[in-house]
């Protein structure tokens, strides 16, 4: 009975990866291959690989700074969001403070924006009005992680006050009449047990930051490119690069990996929080 | 970031043109002068944006690296995608920033810029710094297709750097097989050649098709650039077939009141126009089924796949077409011809009085909010020295001064491109750059859902362009250029 | 408990860096949606013209259309991302061998910028030349056009937001499952709840918070939708994925509208608000204030 359970589980996550993974296994299938074999009749099964593309990508120093940089600004700003977000969420549900819950709601209405509309005056804010003495956060990698806070700050917000309101006011009362200080409180009692909940925040805000393209498209130059900007060098008028933008996109895949497994552990830490508390 | 890394990006570009060239190929004249008028920039860095594109990347990979060698400014050229460069080109005027010393000016945008003051008339301002003047650099060099960059009174205010017409593109090696020519001849009674008219065209397309079909073939008889949602299919229509049906200047009379529509003089919805449409739209039925989602690359790709007979293709792609074995399957066998017209048309293109398709291009041009005018215009004259433009035509096809067309490396590729520069050079002037409108991307948005709507169905073609021609002169007079 | 201070204190940088990017430049479009300003007119400057801008709004047929195209694709691929990704979150609380690997895999399409997921599906779904056409044709003699048909280009972009987004929702709605208490679960059990009952009257109410943040997110995010769109189909065939977001960015971007481009922003982003604000206060507020 149990095992037969097992079984279905199994064909059931197999079936579901074959979906996730089948588009992700064509951009493969287009990174390896010449652009011109593309415009045919369509085989499932690949049939030679054609690994120039990689040859190239590995060896253009240029986009290896795109990813250097877009590696410091979404870390830089999945990092800050998270921080300012639990902090802030701390605050929410642990204080009575004056027209908190409508607070809360506007912090989300900074994700509802049209993007389009808002980079003119962000471009102007940066250029003329936030600068200092020569440096102005246009094209730099401190500008980006703060412009990203606009969609990410309110997300992080949202998705860790459930987290943080679930954990049992009684502990941190329970240690402020111990005599702890307020920061001892949320280092040390709040924030490993709101682990799984800053885990996903981390994560999300990240690939959020990762994977933006039209903020940094207008606001970075030279200095701050990141990689989807990079991306868009390949769609031009004399062909759209589909093999390079392929190759790119399944190097990108590998930084997101790597911080997706590192932060995924204290996902999986959190089934056990759930047990230990029942 | 050093841009001389951007080679590795160069390479895939540069690889597959026949030779490779590289900054420390270019031979300059006169290395003294550029090395002493470059003193007195000590420490600039001059900024630019332009369209990542061969011709562009040349410039930043090749040109902009030389440069620096030679005078100490260093040069950083942002390449990204058209509809960012042109954002990031008004934002930074609009706002007077100053970001920027060098910007790409698209042919279809000079005008809009102009209207708005934005650039440096370089002309002038070389005259009135002598000591900035290249000795090799000089106007003259300039082909005709320089005069879309130049402003009332004749003066230059971009630096052309890229030039190409939308030609007819056939397969030679269809075209002249013997089989074929007797299936053709048995079916209309016609000889197998590259169509005049849009009659034989059409029943060029029409035989492909069909030979594809009953040879199980992956062939078509023409390729149609008609995306559903991207200006493209806008584009293909307006500049490339209207005119050969004699609808100029996308049908609108800017002599008269800016009119569109018949009733007040204008041509966007006349009966040529409609015919136009109706032929457009059935070479479109008969071309691939990708065509629908096809914009200029996709139709460059499409015919380099060797999925169509025929097709009208923009030049810059017809060169790796031709010639470019690690994208193309039908290298060697590509033929180049004028595109199909009514009768009338040539005549009054050699008159000109109109003209037979799109003669498209850019060059660079300097904002007045750049901070470094002066390095910059040296940079500017650096871009159009004659000794440089033999490795760049040979890196990215295209030709901006006449003395190009007879470099040794140039005829080479012209007969492997099937003479494609001996036309740009004999028959350009029958090609014509979009209309002087400072409103063209506006008003392409402004008519392009009801242009989409036709190429769905939605709309019959005669309905639709009369909407369209009704659409056009209310966003003019809401704009303010039509009374 | 003790002073408020500390609270405005630890609220005090997020509030901060919202002022200057984000109230701020709300203000400028604000102010901008009041005037005509288009830098390519016959006159270039940036003219007040009082409600004029939000008088023609309400006549535009392109602006509507957009607007009845977006709710219905919003609404499609929410509710399915929202169903999908509870199923898939109460599966991956069971135990079975390999469920890290398989959790990884789920969470790969999160990691691909919209851009490429428009790039790919674009090239999967091209006709004649794309893969999934291709197989329809051979395997059921289906011919799916996006190119030409309105209701397949439609049902692609749903189908790729699905595809896109649904992990999203799976992994906020794990994190919120994993943090619930048991007992409860264990007291109903003992009760004889049968799995019907437990899923409605204990398992929902006491996850609503998160999955009302999740549907927020995946609402307005859907809402602005940019990039995949255009991409995929550039807002065609026609205008039948010319989604607000792809409206919007053809409005301002090469049209350069800025005064109605920021008029029509203003509107989206209050019936964004007004739609969000009548969720919060019906569903989630009552319960914050409870906590």
């Amino acid at each position: 009975m149990q095992k037969q359970r097992t079984w279905l589980y199994l064909l059931f996550w197999i079936a579901i990866s074959f979906l996730t993974l089948f588009p992700i296994y064509w951009l493969f299938v287009i990174s390896v291959k010449p652009a011109v074999e593309l415009f045919s009749t369509p085989s499932i099964i690949l049939d030679s690989v054609y690994w120039q593309n990689y040859v190239d990508v590995f060896n253009d120093s240029t986009l290896r700074g795109y990813m250097m940089n877009s590696l410091i600004i979404s870390t830089g700003n999945a990092v800050l969001v998270t921080s300012l977000g639990f902090l802030a969420c701390y605050a929410l549900t642990r204080f009575d403070l004056g027209g908190k819950e409508s607070i809360f709601f506007w912090t989300i209405t900074n994700r509802m924006a049209p993007p389009a509309v808002f980079l003119l005056p962000l471009f102007l804010l940066m250029t003329q009005v936030y600068k200092f003495g020569d440096f102005t956060l246009l094209d730099s990698k401190i500008g980006m992680i703060l412009v990203y806070c606009t969609f990410n700050l309110p997300f992080a917000i949202w998705t860790l006050r459930p987290t943080v309101d679930g954990i049992p006011k009684e502990l941190d009362e329970a240690a402020f009449v111990d005599g702890a200080s307020a920061w001892t409180v949320i280092s040390e009692i709040i924030f490993p047990l709101a682990r799984p909940g800053l885990a996903v925040t981390l994560i999300l805000t990240w690939v959020f930051a990762w994977n933006e393209y039209l903020l940094a498209a207008t606001l970075t130059n030279f200095n701050a490119r990141t990689l989807t900007t990079g991306l868009s060098e390949y769609v031009t008028t004399t062909g759209t690069e589909w093999g390079i933008m392929a190759t790119i996109s399944v190097f990108t895949l590998i930084p997101a990996l790597i911080i997706f497994s590192m932060v995924q552990k204290h996902i999986v830490a959190g089934l056990t929080f759930g047990a230990v508390k029942g | 970031m050093k841009l001389m890394h951007k080679l590795g990006a160069s390479a895939i570009i540069l690889s597959l043109m026949t030779g490779s060239a590289f900054a420390q190929d270019l031979q300059i004249d006169n290395p003294e002068w550029w090395q002493q008028a470059g003193q007195q920039f000590e420490g600039v860095t001059l900024q630019g944006v332009t369209e990542s594109t061969p011709p562009s990347n040349f410039v930043a990979d090749v040109l902009a690296p030389k440069f620096e060698e030679l005078t100490g400014i260093s040069v950083q050229v942002e390449t990204t995608s058209w509809d960012q460069m042109y954002d990031k080109a008004i934002k930074d005027m609009e706002a007077g920033t100053g970001i920027y010393d060098m910007i790409y000016i698209e042919q279809d945008i000079i005008y809009a810029y102009l209207a708005r003051n934005f650039l440096v008339d370089i002309t002038a301002a070389l005259n009135e710094k002598g000591d900035l003047k290249a000795p090799t650099y000089s106007e003259d060099n300039f082909t005709s297709f320089a005069d879309n960059f130049r402003g009332e009174g004749g003066n230059l205010f971009g630096v052309p750097m890229e030039a190409f017409i939308k030609i007819y593109l056939y397969r030679t090696d269809l075209f002249e097989d013997a089989d074929i020519q007797a299936a053709f001849k048995e079916k209309t009674g016609k000889d197998l050649k590259p169509a005049t008219n849009h009659e034989d065209y059409a029943e060029i397309a029409q035989f492909f098709t069909e030979y594809g079909t009953e040879n199980d073939m992956d062939l078509w008889g023409t390729t149609a650039q008609a995306h559903t949602g991207h200006p493209a299919s806008w584009y293909e229509y307006f500049e490339s077939v209207a005119p050969t049906y004699g609808v100029y200047n996308w049908g609108i009379d800017a002599d008269n009141n800016y009119a569109a529509t018949v009733e007040s003089g204008g041509t966007m919805n006349s009966d040529e126009a409609k015919a136009a449409m109706k032929w457009w739209l059935s070479m479109r039925d008969i071309a691939p089924p990708e065509s629908v989602q096809s914009t200029w690359t996709e139709v460059a790709t499409t015919f380099a796949a060797g999925r169509a007979a025929q097709g009208l293709v923009y030049g810059e792609n017809a060169a790796w077409i031709a010639s470019d074995e690690s994208k193309s399957k039908v290298v060697g066998n590509v033929g180049v011809a004028l595109p199909p017209m009514e009768e009338g048309v040539m005549q009054a293109a050699e008159s000109g009085e109109g003209y037979i398709g799109y003669y498209d291009g850019g060059a660079f041009g300097l904002p007045v909010t750049s901070k470094n005018k002066d390095a910059s215009l040296l940079f500017l004259q650096f871009m159009a020295l004659p000794e440089v433009q033999e490795e760049w035509a040979v890196a990215a096809p295209r030709i901006t001064l006449t003395s190009t067309y007879d470099a040794a490396k140039v005829k080479e590729l012209d007969d492997e491109l099937g003479g494609y520069y001996t036309m740009l050079r004999d028959d350009g002037k029958l090609f014509k750059g979009a209309p002087p409108y400072p409103f063209h991307a506006q008003l392409r948005e402004a008519t392009a859902p009801i242009f989409y709507s036709i190429l769905t169905g939605e709309i019959g073609p005669d309905e639709g362009l009369d909407q369209m021609a009704q659409k056009t002169e209310e966003e003019l007079t809401a704009l303010g250029y039509r009374q | 408990m003790h002073s408020n201070r500390l609270g405005w204190l630890l609220l005090a940088p997020t509030l901060v860096i919202l002022f200057f990017f984000g109230v701020v430049p709300f203000f400028y479009v604000l102010w901008l949606s009041f005037h005509q300003w288009n830098p390519f007119a016959a006159n270039p400057d940036i003219v007040f013209n009082g409600a004029d801008n939000f008088r023609a709004l309400v006549f535009d047929a392109g602006f509507l259309a957009s607007l009845g195209v977006t709710l219905a694709f919003v609404f499609f691929a929410v509710v399915s991302e929202l169903i999908i990704g509870y199923a898939l979150a109460q599966a991956f609380m069971k135990d079975f061998p390999g469920k890290a690997i398989f959790r990884t895999i789920h969470t790969l399409p999160l990691i691909m910028a919209p851009i490429i997921v428009g790039s790919i599906w674009k090239l999967m779904t091209t006709p004649s030349i794309g893969i999934i056409p291709s197989l329809l044709d051979s395997w059921f003699g289906f011919d799916l056009n996006i190119g030409t048909s309105a209701v397949a280009a439609f049902t692609v972009t749903v189908i790729m937001d699905i595809w896109h987004w649904t992990p999203l929702v799976t992994l906020t709605l794990i994190a919120a499952l994993v943090s619930l208490p048991s007992d409860p679960f264990e007291q109903a059990q003992i009760d004889g709840a049968n799995k019907r009952q437990i899923f409605w009257h204990i398992t929902l109410p006491m996850i609503m918070p998160a999955v009302l943040a999740t549907v927020f997110i995946r609402l307005m995010d859907a809402l602005r939708t940019v990039d995949e769109v255009l991409m995929l189909t550039g807002g065609g065939p026609g205008s039948a994925t010319r989604y607000l977001g792809v409206h919007i960015f053809k409005e301002v971007f090469p049209r350069t509208n800025y005064g109605y481009g920021s008029a029509i922003s203003i509107i989206v982003l209050y019936l964004t608000i007004v739609a969000c604000w009548l969720l919060y206060v019906s569903l989630i507020a009552p319960r914050n204030k409870k906590g």
